[in-house]
């Protein structure tokens, strides 16, 4: 186990460093640099004739001259060595006071709603499983099309414009507008938690549809299989049967996609929280990029591939615990 | 090639075949293909899907024959203006054509400007395959002829509605239909080059080359996909044209769309190298382009068109994400999703709710797409049970 | 000699889409305490499907005939009537495991592979047995040696598929046998194996049902075994029973046709001339039954007008011999 452990942290530090690569590049992309920007912000409009060599002075003092490469290193090792992620330039200060205790929010938007996904999903999908042509059953099946086709951030539109139609509520955004700059409190936090409903909701509509599926086809698949009707011919009580063997194999697949649905949710987070008014990571990073702050944006995609790559581990992790057939290398 | 005769059929009774026997043996020689779109046809659900994209489709491709009013034409006079659906009755009798009321021109009395007002005395009758703006088919096919319009020419019939600067959301509509079902098109066939070429890669060879690859497909699986488009799409420079950003956009989601297609194609060899059949005929003595072209393609052919047809949501919904907020498509460019920009707030749910009707043709796009793909992956797989 | 189980008219029916099809129809059969009778026949047979229904291990969707009747005797003596038993009553769960237990064909697969052996045995064994944790340990170890399987403290914490194929079967027989049931009902337990495992686990049961005093069904479309181990044995074609008697006698001189070629069929090694000649032809498909005797379409002493047209009743032969077939009834003899 402890093997096993070592090499998927291995794994987890290459990925990562090629994925900082990546998103360096991807920073490095947009025309114009730092320093271009910096001078025409801080002397536009004030009659000061900045010329290039200006420029070029701007960009030696914040070291934008050096090479690709150095450049890379140099923010690569800020980040790991001193968590600098660099200068945010929309409000000229340092990325990780803008970015702050956002972090924290985005980690618990994740949460809420991937509690909801697999509450939601586990037990319906083996229920819907069991008693096939049930209710339950034609439910699923109309639901995931519908969860799949519907986009999230048309989701949360309909769903913010019938909530203000019916209960003419403020629940767009994280906090009411009494708690959103007051310091944590109790009472803060759970205004929070009443605001995360719906955020987690919108999230969870195409994780929930696509695990039913899921959750459904393997708890059919294991039903049928020849352990089970052992089991009963062993004289073991239905309901504890179905949970001790089909039930316990369905939630494989699910543990082993929880990494894919972190990376799912982090793909929509943005759209949605633009349309919710969310105050986090993802609505952060859509204003980074419409403002070409790069560096912010930059930090926010490491940010958020670092929890997905995390997540990955984990899974790998439970699933390891769960099923003994893969730490033996049988599968 | 010797013949069959019917006595090597029937056991060794040399006479006409029955009914049945005739039907067995259609069965039993059809190809593997013919098989496919006989299941496939039973679906009755996939059928009408693959209709409705049939239907969607030649809407995109005949836009300017289907669209009464261009993409950007101004009608300043109906500004945020409300669904005009003909109707056969009103008070004054019923006729077989329908018809739209006329507008005349009164003052309001509030702001003193003109404004038109519908008038229930006027009735402008609306035809099919009239004459109307003057536009090019397919972009080089100069034409005048329309689906549907006016019979009076210088009325407008708005069926969906106009937005805040007078456009016709149902022309916009259509060509937006035209767009981003193209983008899609486009994107998925980058993606399945690139999975092609990089799944394959990694499948025949496997050892290290399999593994640098699968490496590098790893990262970009790990990213998530939206915010990673995003970023490149944020650094198209605002002064390209739209014919740049169209292809740009096609470019970039097709960038990163192939690392599923190619883990598909990659395993899949893989796994096929060692089958018995493939081995089988190694032994048999076949060449290898036989045993690649005859035996391991068509194995997993049908796997990957299901694959290619699940990819079409995915890149239709990026590129609608992605205009939506601003960081795909731009105007005067017209998809769903920049149609979807402009009903962002909850005042324009409230007040011009017509503006979403872009979002039932995303929402039909995808459940067609995702449909068809189910009903095809039910209908190529030789083992589901026939239903 | 008491017979401990007895099975009248079985019939089992399932409705599906293309209709109604009978797998099984009109079966009969019995099994004397201590003893073992084999049910032979080709897969498509219904022997598997008879067995389940005497553990009401059958789908819901399946249906048993109105005057089908399995009477079984129970360890304490109380006659059941298990087709009247509900599908998942308490009665059903002790018959299950404690009175008849099953071994299957593919012991691989009979494990669950996310609990070791013996968690499944413990399981089973506190279910039928009056036992604590530790007890039921203690007893799934004894099982484990008795059944032959070396280090069994070892073993019982393993997993099934860290075991070779035959310590499996040896475990799955084990675990069966620790719920303590009288009859044993083995779907072929042997055919996934390689002979000489084969043979080791057949002898291994054969020592474990006279050690135990258990009745055996013993399933299978292997001939060799059957006479190796079955005391009786029933041949089964398309969900009717051709054939039934001693199995001594029923192979040194079979009476229906299908016995006769399935005996014929068997490769002899002492004399290499002759071609095989297997039974030609295939069974049918259930939903396309042959009107008359379901064996008529590949029968080559079949009687036309009559094996194609009316379904044949049992016949004794007396000395515990019946069989079902045209060729032994008044008239059959008289066409002939």
């Amino acid at each position: 186990m402890l093997r096993f452990t070592l090499e998927r942290l291995v794994g987890m530090a290459i990925t990562m460093a090629l994925v900082s690569v990546m998103v360096f590049l991807i920073m490095e992309l947009p025309p114009g640099d730092y320093a271009d920007r910096y001078a025409f912000r801080k002397y536009s409009g004030t009659g000061v004739n900045v010329t290039e060599a200006d420029i070029q002075a701007i960009r030696v003092d914040l070291g934008l001259d050096k090479p690709l490469v150095f450049r890379y290193f140099d923010w690569i090792g800020g980040i790991v060595l001193h968590g600098d992620f660099g200068q945010a330039f929309a409000f000229e200060t340092s990325v990780l006071k803008v970015i702050g205790n956002k972090v924290w929010l985005t980690l618990g938007i994740l949460f809420s709603t991937l509690l909801v996904t697999y509450m939601v999903s586990i037990p319906i999908g083996i229920y819907a499983a069991v008693r096939r042509a049930s209710v339950a059953d034609y439910g699923l099946t109309v639901f995931s099309y519908l969860g799949l086709a519907l986009p999230n951030f048309l989701l949360a539109l309909i769903l913010l414009y019938f909530a203000n139609k019916w209960f003419d509520a403020d629940i767009g955004g994280l906090f009411s507008s009494e708690y959103k700059d007051a310091a944590w409190s109790i009472a803060k936090g759970w205004d929070l938690f009443k605001h995360l409903w719906l955020p987690a909701f919108v999230l969870a509509w195409s994780a929930v549809a696509y695990q039913l599926q899921t959750v459904r086809a393997t708890m059919s698949d294991e039903i049928n299989k020849l352990s089970v009707t052992a089991a009963r011919a062993r004289g073991v009580p239905e309901v504890k049967l179905l949970i001790k063997y089909p039930a316990r194999l369905a939630i494989n697949p699910v543990v082993s996609t929880i990494g894919f649905d972190v990376n799912r949710i982090f793909s929509e987070l943005p759209i949605v929280a633009v349309v919710l008014g969310l105050t986090e990571l993802g609505e952060l990073l859509l204003r980074a990029y419409l403002d070409l702050d790069m560096y912010v944006a930059g930090a926010i995609l490491l940010l958020l591939t670092f929890m997905i790559v995390f997540m990955n581990f984990i899974s790998d992790l439970l699933l390891a615990w769960l099923d003994p057939r893969i730490k033996l290398g049988t599968s | 090639m010797t013949t069959v005769t019917n006595g090597d059929l029937n056991n060794g009774n040399d006479q006409p075949l029955s009914a049945e026997q005739k039907r067995l043996l259609k069965y039993y020689s059809a190809s593997q293909w013919t098989l496919i779109w006989w299941r496939f046809r039973r679906h009755r659900t996939a059928m009408i899907a693959a209709a409705l994209l049939v239907v969607m489709a030649l809407f995109g491709v005949f836009a300017e024959f289907v669209a009464p009013y261009g993409p950007t034409s101004r009608n300043t006079q109906y500004l945020d203006g409300s669904p005009q659906l003909p109707s056969f009755c009103d008070d004054n009798g019923c006729s077989l054509r329908p018809f739209i009321y006329g507008v005349t021109t009164k003052r309001d009395p509030v702001t003193l400007r003109a404004i038109s007002v519908p008038d229930p005395n006027k009735r402008v009758y609306v035809e099919l395959l009239i004459e109307g703006e003057k536009t090019d088919l397919l972009g080089f096919i100069p034409t005048n002829i329309h689906l549907f319009g006016l019979q009076d020419p210088k009325a407008k019939l708005h069926l969906w509605g106009t937005d805040d600067l007078g456009r016709d959301v149902f022309s916009r509509t259509i060509y937006a239909t035209r767009t981003s079902l193209s983008i899609g098109v486009m994107g998925v066939f980058i993606s399945f080059v690139l999975a092609l070429i990089i799944g394959g890669t990694a499948g025949y060879f496997g050892g290290r080359t399999d593994m640098v690859i699968q490496r590098i497909t790893e990262v970009i699986r790990v990213v998530p996909i939206i915010p990673l488009y995003m970023g490149l799409a944020a650094a198209m420079p605002k002064e390209w044209s739209t014919t740049q950003i169209y292809f740009a956009m096609t470019l970039i989601l097709g960038l990163f769309g192939w690392p599923t297609l190619a883990r598909r194609i990659r395993s899949q060899l893989l796994s096929i190298r060692n089958e018995d059949y493939v081995v089988a005929a190694r032994l048999a003595g076949a060449r290898p382009s036989r045993i690649i072209g005859q035996h391991m393609l068509p194995s997993f052919t049908s796997f990957i068109i299901v694959d290619l047809v699940i990819s079409f949501p995915y890149m239709i919904l990026s590129e609608t994400a992605l205009s939506f907020v601003g960081l795909g498509l731009r105007p005067p460019t017209v998809s769903w999703g920049v149609l979807l920009q402009q009903a962002q707030s909850i005042r324009v749910i409230e007040q011009t709710p017509w503006l979403f009707i872009p979002a039932v043709f995303v929402v039909i796009a995808v459940l067609a797409f995702t449909v068809i793909g189910d009903g095809l992956r039910d209908a190529a797989d030789p083992y589901a049970e026939a239903k | 000699m008491e017979e401990m189980l007895k099975v009248e008219n079985l019939s089992i029916a399932f409705r599906t889409d293309e209709g109604l099809i009978e797998p099984v129809q009109g079966v009969s059969f019995s099994v004397k305490e201590g003893k073992t009778l084999g049910i032979v026949g080709e897969s498509g047979s219904g022997k598997s499907i008879s067995t389940k229904a005497l553990m009401r291990l059958l789908p819901g969707t399946a249906i048993l005939g109105d005057d089908t009747k399995m009477t079984y005797r129970a360890k304490s003596g109380e006659i059941i009537n298990i087709e009247k038993l509900a599908l998942n009553s308490r009665k059903t769960r002790d018959l299950r495991g404690g009175e008849i237990g099953m071994i299957f064909q593919e012991p691989m697969a009979s494990f669950s592979p996310v609990y070791t052996v013996g968690n499944q045995m413990i399981e089973a064994i506190r279910l039928h047995r009056d036992m604590n944790k530790k007890e039921a340990r203690e007893y799934a170890i004894e099982m484990l040696n008795k059944v032959g399987i070396s280090n069994p403290s070892q073993r019982i914490d393993q997993y099934a598929h860290e075991m070779s194929g035959g310590m499996r079967q040896r475990a799955m027989i084990a675990l069966t046998l620790s719920a303590g049931p009288q009859l044993l009902i083995a779907d072929e337990p042997t055919t996934a194996l390689d002979v000489t495992i084969q043979a080791q686990v057949l002898e291994l049961m054969a020592g474990l049902q006279r050690d135990l005093g258990m009745a055996m069904i013993f399933i299978t479309h292997d001939l060799g075994v059957i006479a190796q181990i079955a005391d009786e044995v029933a041949v089964m074609y398309l969900g009717t029973i051709v054939e039934r008697g001693p199995t001594r006698d029923v192979i040194r001189d079979p009476k229906h046709p299908y016995t006769q070629g399935l005996l014929e069929a068997i490769p002899k090694l002492d004399t290499l001339t002759h071609r095989l000649s297997p039974v030609p032809g295939d069974i049918p498909s259930p939903h396309a039954r042959p009107t008359g005797c379901p064996f008529h379409t590949r029968c080559a002493r079949k009687i036309d007008g009559l094996c194609d047209q009316q379904t044949p009743a049992e016949i004794s032969l007396g000395e515990g011999r019946a069989v079902t077939c045209f060729l032994h009834s008044s008239e059959g003899r008289d066409v002939a």
